[in-house]
Order: C-alpha cells, then structure tokens, then sequence
C-alpha cells in the first residue's frame, strides 16, 4: 500500500494522465478518465431502424435516453460475438449522453504525459483520427482514444 | 462569473429588448411622454449600473445615449428618424460591450469615442451648428481608450454640465432646494466610489456634475410622479451611498422600471418571481421521471385486484397529472416574448429600404410552451423580415397600386384546439407566381407541362420545396438568403405545419400551425416486427383492422400499397419497409392494423403489426447520431423503462405526402371551383317506390322502428306514442306502407322539443358523397335528384316534411337557383349539424373549419350570398375584408354576450327554425337589393 502511494506521489510529481484501458478486438486502448462519467454494462438496448451503422442503439440509463456507439463499428471492426454485450464508458456532451461500447473494461492506468507519443504515420487513417498518441506499457502498447472524436465523427458524419 | 455581473446582464439584456422596441414606438408617437420617460428610466438605471459595477466603456456608452434622450424629453430636440437611429446605435452598441462582458467577464479593451462623440454632438444641437462642432473637433483626436482620459479636459466639462444642468433645471423648476445639496452628495459619493477607479485629478472636477445629474435624475424619476416626496427625495441621495448600498438602489430601480414597463407595455401586473430556465428545465425532467414511474405502476397494477394499493394509487396518479399541469403552465409563455424583437427589425428594414411600414401584433399574451417558443422564434423573424423586404412595395408603388403610402403587415396568433395558430400577413404586392415558378423549373423542381397545369397556389407552395432556396445551411437561420424551405423544416421539426396564400396586388399570408408543448404528449405504442414504436395520437385519425376476415384488405397498384377506406383510395406506408425492418417470416399479409395518420394535412395509412397501448410519454430530443433519420422525431422511454422511438408521420409519409399534397390540393382546389357542394353523409332509403331517397343523415335524430298497430289516427294525422308525447308520423311515400307482423322503420326528427317521424319502407344504407343535384324538382317534399352510388336518387327536402308536419303553412320558396352559403365554425360538430340543416333548407353550404380554408376559399374567388358561422370566425372575415357585402348570420350558444356587433344577425345554435328563417330573409333582401 505504502509502496503504491510512493508510487503515485513520485509520479504526480510531472504531469500525469489517467485512463480507463479498455479493450477493443485484441487492442487496448486508454480513455481519459475526465473525459468518462462512467463505466456501465449496456441493458436492453433498443435498436433503432435506419441509424446509421455505428449506432447500436439507445438505453435507458437511470432514465436518461443514451445513445449507444459500437466503438468497434467506428474502428472498423466485426462486430462482438452474439450474446456478447460489451460494457460502456458513458461520455457526456453537451445535455446528451453516449455510450461507447467497448469489449471489456481494464483497471485504471496513470502515465506520465511526456511519454505520450504520436500515432506512427503508417498506421490507417481512420484508426489515427481517432487515437490521440500511445503510451508504451511493458508488454504491450496503450492508444489514448480521442473519445469526442469517436462519438463525434459519427454524430457529423452521418447527420449532414 | 460574479453573480452581481450575471445578474445584471439577464435583467439589462431584457432592459434593452424593451428599449429598443420602445424607441420605435417612440419614434412614431414623439409626444408621448410615457413612453420617452420609460425609455429614459431604463436607460438611465443601465447605466447607473454599470457605474457601480465598474464598467466604464458600458457607462460611457450608455451615458452618451442618455444626455440624448434627455434633450429630447426636455423638449429641447425634435425626436427624427435619424437621432432615433443614433440612440438605437448606441443600444446596439451596448449590447456588443454586454456580449463580450458575458463572454470572458470584462469589458473588451477598445473605444466608443467616435459614437460618443456623434451622440454628444447630436444632444449639443447636432452637428450643423458651428459652435458645439468647433468645440467638439479639437476634443476628438483626444478621445482615447480609457474613460477617464476620455474626459478632455476642456470639453466634457461644459458639456456635461450643460445637459445635465438644463435637465436639471427643466425639471427642478419647482423643486429648486434639492438640486444642491444633491450635487454636493452625489459628488461627495462619486468621489467615494470612484477614487480607485479613476484619476482624481480629472475625476474631481468633472464627474461630480455628471454623476450627481444621475443622482438627481434618479431622484427626479422617483419624484415626479408625486410632488409632494420632496422631503424625501434629498434623502434618499444624502446619504453617503456605499458600492452595496448604491447596488441595491439602482437594482431596486431597475427592477420597478421593469415592473413599470410591463404595467405600461400590457395587462400583466401580476406578482412574479424570477426563475431559471435551468431551474424549470430540471423540474420538467422530474416531473416526467414521476409521470413515467405512474406509468409503470400503473401498468404493473393493472393486472392485479388489490383494492387497498389501487386507492392510493389512483390519488398518485391524479396528483402527478395535477403537478404535470401545473409544470406545464411555468413553461408557459406569451408569444409576444418571441415578437419583441420585431418591431426594432421593421423599423430598421424600413430605414434602409425607405419603406414605410406599421407592424401590427394581435394576440400577444397566447401562451405556449417556451421550447416551442424558442424554436419558432427565428422562423418567425425571419418571416416577418421576409415580408418587410420582399412582400411589401416601396411607397411610390403602393401609391400608384392605390393603397396607402405605409404597408401594414399583421402578425398575429390564437388558439384552436391543441395548436396555436400564428399568422403573418401583408397587403404588399403578393407572391411573384412567375418568378417563382421559373425558379422552380431552373431548379428542376417541376417541368414545363406540370407547371402550365398548376394552379397558382400549388406554385406559392414552391417557395417551401427543398431547395428551392439558395441557402445551404439549415441551421442559421438570422442571416439573409435563408429561404422559407428553412422555415418550413425548422417547423415541421416541431409538428408543426406551414402554408402560405398569396394575392397579386393584395399581399400574401403565412399561417403556422404547431402544437402547444412538446414536452408531454400522448401517444399510441404499436409493434411491429417485434420491435415497439411510439406514434403521436394528434397524428393518429383511427385505427383500421385489416387482413384475416376484416372488411378492409391492403392492395397493390402498380406495386405501391393502397387500401380502400370509405371508398376512397388511401396510399398505404409498410413500418416494416419503410424502417428496413427484418422480417422474420414471409408470410407477411397476415392480420395487422392500419394507423390512419395526419401528414402534413392528408391522411396516409401506416401498416402495423398490432397496436399494444396509449401511454403518456415523455418526449426526449434524439442525439445528433440521429437527428438526420427523418422517420423519428424524438425517443421515449416507457413505462417499464424500455426505450423506444417516436415515430414522425411527415418523415415517414416522406415523400408520399408531397406527392398528394399537391394532388390533392388540385383536387380540393378543383372541387372548390366546381358548384359541386361538399360531401355528405346520406341515409338511403326507400319509400314509395323502388327508387332510393336520400336524406342527410347528420339532420337524423335517430331511427325508429314502431309496430304497426301502434301508430294510431287522429284528426286526420298518424301519430305514435313516443317518450310520453305523440309524435306525428309523416309518410315519406304516399302512404304509410303497413306490412303485416313487419315493424315500421320510422326516422325521428326532432326540434325544438317536438319531434316528427318520417315513415319509411326500408332504410338502404349510409353512404357519403358528394351531392351533386343533376335535376331540380318542381315536386314538393324533394330537393332535386343527384347521381348516388350510381343511382339516380331523389333528396328528400326535409324542412318540407317538418312544415308539413306542422300543418304545412309556411310557404317553401322554390327558387330556381340555389343560394350559398359559406359556413364558418371551428368546430366541427357544430358545422355537422348545421351544414345538413342548411343544405335540406336548400342551401348549397361550404363548410369550413377556420380562417385558414376560407383564405384559400376566397383565393379561389368563390361567390356566395350569406356567411353563416361563429361570430368570431365572421368578424376575422369581416376584418378581412373579405365578401364585405355580404349578409353574415352567427350562430351561436351565447347568442346574448355582444360578440355579435357589425354582424347582420346572430341567433342561438339550438334554434334551427329561426336560423333557417333568418337565412330565408336575408338572402332574399340581398336579392331584392
């Protein structure tokens, strides 16, 4: 315990970020933790007919109406296993709320911001639009999720 | 942000919506001291304000402003348009500095100098009188970024003085004591306040005879109205005035100069208190939280016979409806909030084109729900300035087209049933229907052949087409070059519909049609496909079964859906097709519903899987993701928590919809040109002979069948024992066909407390159609003949038999021609009793259900010889102008509450035999005449 606080203490020392990592097909990913309300598993997502692809859905969430975004549709992936819900950041804008589904949901991760490094230029377009940087974890790489990119790009896209 | 500053910007952006539509009033009654006063007052306590709030680029401004307004309210300057134009300037300029205060909390770095300085010369006795020029151009190249230094030294002293000394002096006449020890307080507690402020080097000799004119102004203000206070008034400025002190005074000021505008502006005094909209927004959200937990209890009780929860419940239940009523009238407002920005926008279109033009509001206090409100705001503005700009003609035109110099356009809004109607009219040139439609062709929007076919007000209509306007953006609506299509959407988003007539030469006139609230609505829950939907029930006309043993089946004509709905072809919409919904088995023309919705004023069938329920929902506004799916118009979420998504019948009607809506205002519009009369509904039946008869059925009071041996004979009449009173039996045919062992079909009439039976042979059917009397008849007892379910028909004249009845004395006139009758009653119950009624009096009614068919009636340049309707519906026609020479007849049930001035007659609705009576003398006079 005492161990872990020195830890923190040591690294809020410089400037340090915090994200939810979050798995997405076999990538993890880290979502700013001040850029999440919540994390919450998606119940009875009502399907809407005609929405555009990345929608999922709406839920009711404590009696507010989110609508659900398959981060694994924006991302370009196939989609989760039937049956297999996902969990959901909830992420607030304006006076609405969505919800991102991912595959699972991580412990939270605290990394320094100057070892943030930009997404290499190769990496695809759309992935990259959507990724802020990586972080290099020991066994394997973190990508900071621009979440108001991926809920945003959706919502402009597909309303124009 | 300081609370002090946020305050302040909330109550002096609303000082400054009064102030500018003030001014134009102003502008146009120079003399009305009421008005300047208020003007001055408000004006006056903005800048008091922002002297305490220490903001100088904002008191300048407003200071300037004020020394203008003051010469005109001593009497000293003429009010013209162009000094009115500078004080609106500085109030524009005023809220600039407000703008960017709210946005970073400071006023911006910058300078006012050269508006001051035009404002100063303008109350010096403008700026052609060499003096104050002379004076004032040395100052100019002075007049820097900062307040104080904005002070020449050689300039504003004078200056300022003079202004304020004379509007002293003006107003201190009587009151001559209190101006000195006034000065000296107010500059003691200028000096007080300002020291950390300003340079006391200037500030001491110059602002103490500025502020202390504030000072003295404010206490003349509190004053006036009642000499006697002047022990008072040295009081209340005394007093060595601390930053807070001085605060609450001037915010006391402003708040009794709002309270005093308002008592002037209008009716409303009532006791209020300020809330935030954040404040009402989140009680709503509440409330409809409850709304749907009711529900959900509700619904989980149904099933369930507990007496003792049911109870309680059932309060709970009325109390939430209560508490929802009463959330729902906080969010209430009068329209006129959203108008009162217009007048300052006419004034200023009216300055720049040279237009004379008088705006004219009717209805100001109707109240709606302020979500509405805000929506059509900018429709409406940009409406308004639509027709200032592009409707009206400049003055030398109206001059030459005969009309008077000032072009008038009326705004105006009213209730009718669950909507608000609101109507912007002008008396300009009218609609271009040529341009507009060479436009629409250059669009691609129509072809040559259809366009040579249309009638003008389907071309009007191309100015709401997607589009037709030039303008990309559907959300900016303030700019210019935003076309009515923009409108048209923004309104439609909210249920609402816009249509517009329009008259060469005579001006056009849009009405707009939107619901009160948006925030609860009620609503049918259908399924389809496994998957709930929720559809507004203002939409839903009726539910039709269909399939599986129903009379009604869904057909195919050339691939597209129709059904046959009282013998008229409705265009039918699959919910499974139309939202791509997968369909889990292929047997598909299985039993269902048919949901009959009103799209955009035609109806359109909706094919469903079954219909579940009606539930109270609470509309929630769709995410960005899915505002550009036009098939929703919002999500709710249900009594047991499940989302599900409201469906919009426009969006799902789509492109249907504009198709018949021009098909079927042809043909609306081609039945009005015929002399056909309206449809109605007829009771076939036989009497006397194989041929059917027809009688209106709505003129039916019920039908009757007597045993024979019932109906008895006396002094040479049948009659029948009926409800304790003999009824007169009347043969319909010769004579009463008495079959043996059969019963006697009887139609009852009944009027005035009498009734009268109509003795039948056999009652046919009911059909509805269109009477179209192919014949007169010189026989008594029938109206003509007509062409019903393709059988020649006789229509029975049913007054004929009444008076018949009733010994038969009134002589029926048999004119050849019959007379029209244009029938005006919103309410639609009422126009079925009386549009029969007329129609077997041998009239040929129109009816009508409000102003917005009769304009498109009278589009049509119809004739008739009488109105007949509800008087308010007749005194708008009458202010109209239209049919001006016409008999009008009102019908009402308070036929003794005076509504019925200018009109020809008014009598009760339940009198039918004085209605008919009157009509009969009226339309003979205007025959005679």
């Amino acid at each position: 315990m005492t161990g872990h606080q020195n830890d923190v203490n040591e690294l809020s020392a410089e400037a340090v970020n915090e994200y939810v990592s979050v798995r997405i097909g076999d990538q993890l990913f880290g979502a700013p933790v001040n850029a999440i309300r919540e994390v919450f598993t998606p119940q009875s997502v009502t399907e809407v007919p005609l929405a555009p692809s990345e929608v999922a859905g709406l839920l009711n969430l404590r009696g507010r109406i989110v609508t659900a975004i398959d981060a694994r549709r924006r991302l370009g992936l196939p989609p989760r296993e039937a049956g297999d819900a996902g969990m959901a950041l909830g992420v607030e804008r304006g006076s609405e709320i969505f919800g991102l589904i991912v595959d699972s949901v991580g412990e939270v991760l605290r990394r320094p911001s100057a070892e943030l490094e930009p997404v290499p230029a190769h990496v695809d377009a759309t992935f990259r639009s959507m990724v802020k940087g990586v972080h290099k974890l020991e066994k394997e790489l973190l990508a900071v999720l621009d979440v108001s990119a991926v809920i945003g790009s959706a919502a402009g896209a597909e309303a124009a | 942000m300081d609370d002090l500053i946020s305050e302040f910007l909330t109550e002096t952006a609303e000082s400054l919506d009064v102030i500018d539509s003030e001014l134009v009033r102003f502008e146009n009654n120079p003399d009305d001291r009421a008005i300047l006063d208020n003007i001055f007052r408000l004006l006056h306590t903005v800048k008091g304000t922002c002297g305490f709030l220490g903001l100088p680029r904002l008191e300048a401004v407003a200071h300037a402003g004020e020394t203008l307004l003051g010469k005109f309210r001593d009497g000293e300057l003429q009010v013209s348009p162009p000094m009115v134009t500078l004080v609106l300037e500085s109030i524009d300029q005023i809220k600039v500095l407000l703008e960017s205060l709210e946005a970073t909390g400071a006023e911006p770095a910058g300078d006012d100098g050269a508006l001051i300085k035009r404002l100063e010369d303008a109350a010096m006795g403008k700026l052609n009188t060499g003096a104050s020029a002379e004076d004032a151009a040395p100052a100019e190249p002075e007049v820097p970024d900062d307040y104080d230094q904005d002070l020449g030294r050689e300039l504003r002293p004078g200056e300022v003085s003079l202004a304020d000394l004379e509007a002293a002096f003006q107003n201190a006449e009587s009151d001559v004591p209190v101006e000195n020890p006034a000065d000296t307080a107010a500059a003691e507690s200028e000096g007080h306040l300002k020291t950390g402020d300003f340079d006391p080097d200037l500030g001491r000799e110059l602002r103490p005879g500025e502020v202390s004119a504030a000072e003295l102004e404010a206490a003349f203000a509190a004053a006036e109205p009642d000499p006697g206070m002047e022990p008072g008034t040295p009081d209340l400025i005394t007093k060595d005035m601390s930053t807070e002190e001085a605060l609450a005074t001037a915010m006391a000021e402003l708040k009794g100069g709002g309270d005093a505008a308002s008592a002037e502006g209008g009716p409303r005094v009532q006791q209020t208190v300020r809330v935030g909209v954040d404040v009402l927004e989140a009680l709503m959200t509440t409330v409809s939280e409850l709304v749907l937990t009711r529900n959900q209890l509700m619904q989980t009780v149904r099933g369930l016979e507990d007496d003792d929860l049911k109870g309680p419940l059932q309060r709970l239940s009325a109390v939430t409806g209560e508490l929802q009523d009463g959330v729902m009238k906080t969010r209430m407002q009068p329209i006129g909030d959203a108008w009162r920005k217009l007048p300052r926008i006419i004034r200023d279109v009216s300055t720049d084109l040279g237009k004379k033009i008088e705006l004219v509001m009717e209805g100001q206090d109707t109240e709606l729900d302020r979500q509405v409100l805000e929506l059509i705001k900018d429709p409406l503005t940009h409406m308004v300035r639509n027709s200032a700009d592009h409707g009206l003609e400049m003055p030398e035109d109206r001059v030459k087209a005969g009309k008077t110099e000032k072009g008038i356009i009326k705004l105006s809004a009213y209730h009718e049933g669950g909507h608000i109607i609101i109507a912007i009219a002008d008396d300009g040139k009218g609609l271009d229907t040529k341009r507009i439609g060479d436009k629409a062709l250059e669009k691609g929007l129509t072809t040559h052949e259809e366009l040579s076919r249309m009638t003008e007000a389907q071309i009007h209509r191309f100015i709401f087409a997607p589009g037709f306007s030039t303008a990309a953006k559907v959300t900016n609506l303030s700019g210019r070059g935003v076309g009515m299509d923009v409108v048209r959407t923004n309104i439609e988003q909210i249920g609402g519909v816009v249509d517009v007539s329009s008259t060469t030469g005579r001006g056009s006139h849009f009405t707009i049609k939107i619901p009160l609230t948006l925030a609860i609505v009620s609503a049918l829950i259908v399924g389809c496909q496994e998957q709930r939907f929720a559809i507004p029930q203002l939409a839903v006309r009726e539910l039709v079964r269909v399939g599986m043993g129903s009379e009604h089946t869904v057909e195919k004509l050339n691939g597209a859906s129709v059904m046959r709905l009282r013998d008229r072809l409705m265009p039918i919409v699959d919910l499974q097709g139309v939202l791509r919904l997968d369909s889990g088995d292929p047997g598909e023309d299985e039993a269902g519903f048919v949901v009959v919705l009103d799209a955009g004023g035609r109806n359109v069938g909706v094919v469903v899987d079954n219909v579940l329920d009606t539930e109270e929902i609470v509309v929630k506004p769709l995410s960005e993701s899915l505002r550009g799916v036009s098939a929703y118009s919002g999500a709710t979420i249900l009594g047991d928590g499940s989302v599900i998504m409201i469906l919009d019948p426009n969006g799902l009607a789509g492109d249907i919809v504009s198709a018949m809506e021009e098909e079927s205002s042809a043909e609306a519009l081609a039945a009005a040109n015929s002399d056909m009369p309206q449809t109605q509904r007829l009771l076939l039946v036989r009497a006397g002979g194989e041929e059917p008869k027809a009688v209106p059925l709505s003129l039916v009071t019920r039908l009757e069948e007597f045993d024979p041996d019932n109906i008895e004979h006396t002094n040479g009449h049948n009659v029948v024992q009926y409800r304790g009173r003999l009824m007169p039996i009347v043969p319909l045919g010769d004579q009463i066909q008495c079959t043996e062992g059969q019963r006697q079909p009887v139609l009852v009439f009944a009027e005035n407390h009498t009734s009268i039976g109509l003795a039948v042979d056999e009652i046919v059917d009911v059909v509805e159609e269109r009477v179209d009397l192919q014949m007169g008849s010189d026989r008594e007892g029938v109206i003509g003949s007509a062409i019903i379910k393709g059988k020649a028909t006789d229509v029975v004249d049913i007054a004929w038999y009444l008076d018949q009845s009733r010994a038969g004395d009134i002589q029926r006139r048999t004119s050849k021609r019959r007379r029209r009758v244009l029938l005006v009653d919103a309410d639609a119950f009422a126009r079925r009793m009386i549009a029969p009624l007329l129609a077997a009096a041998g009239y040929d009614v129109t009816p009508t259900g409000g102003m917005h068919e009769v304009n498109s009636i009278a589009e049509a340049e119809e004739q008739f010889d009488v109105l007949v309707g509800d008087p308010a519906a007749l005194a708008r026609i009458q202010a109209s102008g239209m049919w001006a020479d016409l008999p009008t007849v009102a019908v009402t049930d308070w036929p003794d509450d005076g509504s019925g001035e200018g009109l020809t007659a008014v009598l009760p609705r339940s009198d039918r035999s004085a209605l008919i009576a009157t009509l009969d003398q009226v339309s003979h006079q205007e025959n005679a005449a």
